[in-house]
């Protein structure tokens, strides 16, 4: 993974020294809360609804054991003993005492982790692919990129003070697995005759007013991407609403324009770059950063593996584990585990500082090193031997995150909602909670098999709720909760906003509906291999709505 | 914090409430003039009184964030159109960290 450099190290510290003089003058009444507010925001600062919450950078969802430890430690002396990974493959700690966020910041900088640039109308963190460097089904490792586009990004001058805050994500997959067409920009990287490159997408989003992102550039050579973006920057930061929140995202400037005439602005911004404007980014800088994301060393293996084989047949929870949270690695003999951290009756995403530091203790002794965040809230090992996949599986199940549910309907993704949120209408977490325990049957569970529930409690849609299969929407009438639901949105490469089918419902009528739902697709199914999006597809929204709605 | 908070007549009962700076734990304005963690504990207050318990927060930079009204009954029940949003201040549903 990345290292910081002596530049890296020196910027992230005074960084720290400088927001502590500014907690001090917070603290003392001399900064109000309306100069302070913009400043603690550039620090990952909010103040919500029962404290304030310090959202951490994780670049890309990468996280080194000792970094994860580090996270538990502040976790267990700062926190309530639990941490929230989001989507943004971040982590948010709830419970701050604004006084102490000062010497969290100096841990996390000792650790070469960071706060900057988690909030704020800026370029946020890059997020990838949970699987990348393991996948096999990418083209290269992702995370150089990244990383690269990472440094472009951080401390920009020119785009700190965007109309509003800006999302990228990056993908080396044909199987999208970052949601990169509802980003505000999203890019696939494809090689066509030997050379690097990347699709461009712009203009996607969720919150009010989703979007897919519009195809902008089948192909722009990897030698070019960056001056591409700061092409696609410069036009959002000329032209984007700055008069109306709800209407500055680049989406909206992409709708308003055109795609045609968005595109044809980017393009003469590109065209228009000076020589000397352009970005010189060396062949040989590009390869420096690759060598950080070097495969790790695994040793050659059998693709079958005798010890799994026999843990799998002598445990059927094991087995049912294996069948759910593995995915394929590239290298014969190793698997990618998804952790989950969707238990059943806990918030989804959060992890408890035991929790991370088991997961740090099995990243160091089974997983080379090397831990990811999913933008689902789950935690990756990405490259772990077949034949260590009992005693991970054991340790796991052992703390409470052996869930078989990985992409299943309990691995909902969920907005931390009104229990936490100063923004949402309606509670997320407790209706999730409800939703989970009519399909808390294992052996159920897996026969309805791949099918994704989001859940956001507002229009906001932390909580990603117009690309679920079913979305859960929770908003506020008149002091009461009700939760609207939507079919059929995805967020792969056939990404879909769903349709809200009727009207919202009681919290208390959520779960059964959502189970007849289901009941009417394995009805329907053409057989269990047809996964519930697909039937949903073939059969239209309509019967799925009489469904949904149909006399409890 | 609330993007929108309701504006209230002066003979409504209202408490103050805001955050504590320190720490970001919300807190209520008692009827003698402390800050409390307990809703419970909360005073209310109507008319000029209340206006004056208001701007006095609003100067405590260094110990209340965001000081604004909060519609309370005339004896200190929360109700009012953010009635959710403030009862889920005053008592969380969810034991945090320990699941729901």
């Amino acid at each position: 993974m990345y290292r910081y450099d002596q530049f890296d190290a020196r910027i992230v510290q005074e960084r720290v020294a400088q927001f502590r003089g500014q907690v001090a003058r917070r603290l003392s009444g001399e900064l109000l809360e309306d100069e302070f507010k913009p400043l603690r925001l550039q620090n990952g600062v909010y103040l919500q609804l029962h404290a304030y919450m310090l959202r951490i950078a994780i670049p890309y969802g990468q996280l080194s054991p000792v970094q994860l430890r580090r996270l538990a430690e502040i976790a267990r002396d700062y926190d309530r003993g639990f941490g929230h990974f989001t989507t943004r493959q971040n982590i948010q700690f709830n419970w701050v005492a604004l006084k102490d966020i000062p010497d969290v910041l100096d841990k996390l900088a000792e650790v070469e982790m960071h706060a900057i640039q988690t909030s704020g109308n800026c370029i946020r963190n890059t997020t990838t692919d949970h699987f990348a460097g393991a996948a096999q089904d990418e083209v290269l490792d992702p995370r150089a990129w990244c990383e690269i586009i990472r440094q472009w990004s951080t401390f920009h001058p020119e785009f700190a003070f965007l109309p509003r805050k800006f999302k990228i994500a990056v993908t080396a997959a044909e199987h999208d697995r970052a949601a990169i067409r509802v980003h505000d920009v999203g890019l696939h990287i494809r090689q066509k005759d030997g050379q690097v490159g990347f699709e461009v997408h712009v203009g996607g989003g969720q919150g009010r007013t989703p979007h897919i992102a519009a195809l902008v550039n089948p192909f722009v050579p990897e030698a070019q991407i960056l001056d591409y973006l700061e092409a696609i920057m410069r036009v959002y930061n000329r032209y984007g609403r700055r008069d109306n929140k709800y209407k500055a995202r680049i989406k909206i400037l992409v709708s308003e324009l055109g795609e045609a005439e968005y595109i044809r602005q980017v393009e003469e911004e590109f065209a228009a770059q000076r020589p000397g404007e352009k970005i010189d980014l060396p062949a040989s800088e590009v390869a420096r950063i690759h060598a950080y994301f070097a495969p790790p060393a695994l040793a050659a293996r059998p693709a079958l593996s005798k010890t799994l084989e026999a843990a799998k047949a002598a445990d059927p929870a094991f087995a049912r584990w294996t069948r759910a949270n593995l995915h394929p690695h590239k290298v014969a003999g190793y698997a990618s585990v998804t952790v989950s951290l969707k238990p059943l009756g806990v918030a989804p995403g959060d992890a408890t500082d035991a929790q991370m530091m088991l997961v740090a203790d099995l990243g160091e002794k089974y997983g080379y090193g090397d831990i990811r965040v999913s933008h689902a809230q789950n935690l990756i090992l990405p490259h772990v031997a077949l034949d260590d996949l009992p005693a991970v599986y054991a340790a796991l199940d052992a703390a409470g995150l052996g869930a078989a549910n990985e992409s299943r309907i309990t691995d909902m993704i969920v907005c931390p909602g009104l229990d936490y949120c100063n923004l949402a209408n309606a509670r997320s977490i407790p209706v999730a909670l409800a939703v989970q325990k009519v399909f808390a049957d294992p052996a159920y569970e897996e026969d309805i098999g791949k099918l994704h529930i989001n859940v956001s409690g507002c229009i906001n849609a932390c909580g990603h709720h117009h690309v679920g299969h079913i979305g859960i929407l929770g908003v506020d009438k008149k002091g009461e909760e009700f939760y609207q639901i939507l079919l059929g949105g995805r967020a792969d490469e056939k990404a879909a906003l769903g349709e809200i089918v009727g009207p919202g419902l009681k919290a208390d009528d959520v779960p059964a509906a959502i189970h007849r739902v289901v009941e009417f697709y394995r009805a329907e199914r053409t057989s269990p291999a047809e996964k519930f999006i697909d039937t949903l597809e073939r059969l239209g929204h309509a019967r799925f709505q009489e469904a949904l709605y149909a006399a409890g | 914090m609330s993007s929108v908070r309701p504006k209230l007549k002066p003979e409504t009962p209202k408490a103050v409430t805001g955050w504590a700076t320190a720490t970001g734990l919300s807190v209520w304005l008692t009827a003698d003039g402390a800050w409390t963690e307990d809703a419970s504990g909360l005073g209310v207050f109507t008319g000029d009184e209340a206006e004056a318990r208001l701007a006095a927060a609003l100067k405590q930079e260094g110990v209340v964030t965001d000081p604004y009204f909060m519609e309370v009954t005339a004896d200190g029940k929360i109700t009012g159109r953010e009635t959710l949003r403030e009862s889920m201040r005053a008592e969380p549903a969810l034991s945090f960290g320990g699941g729901a």
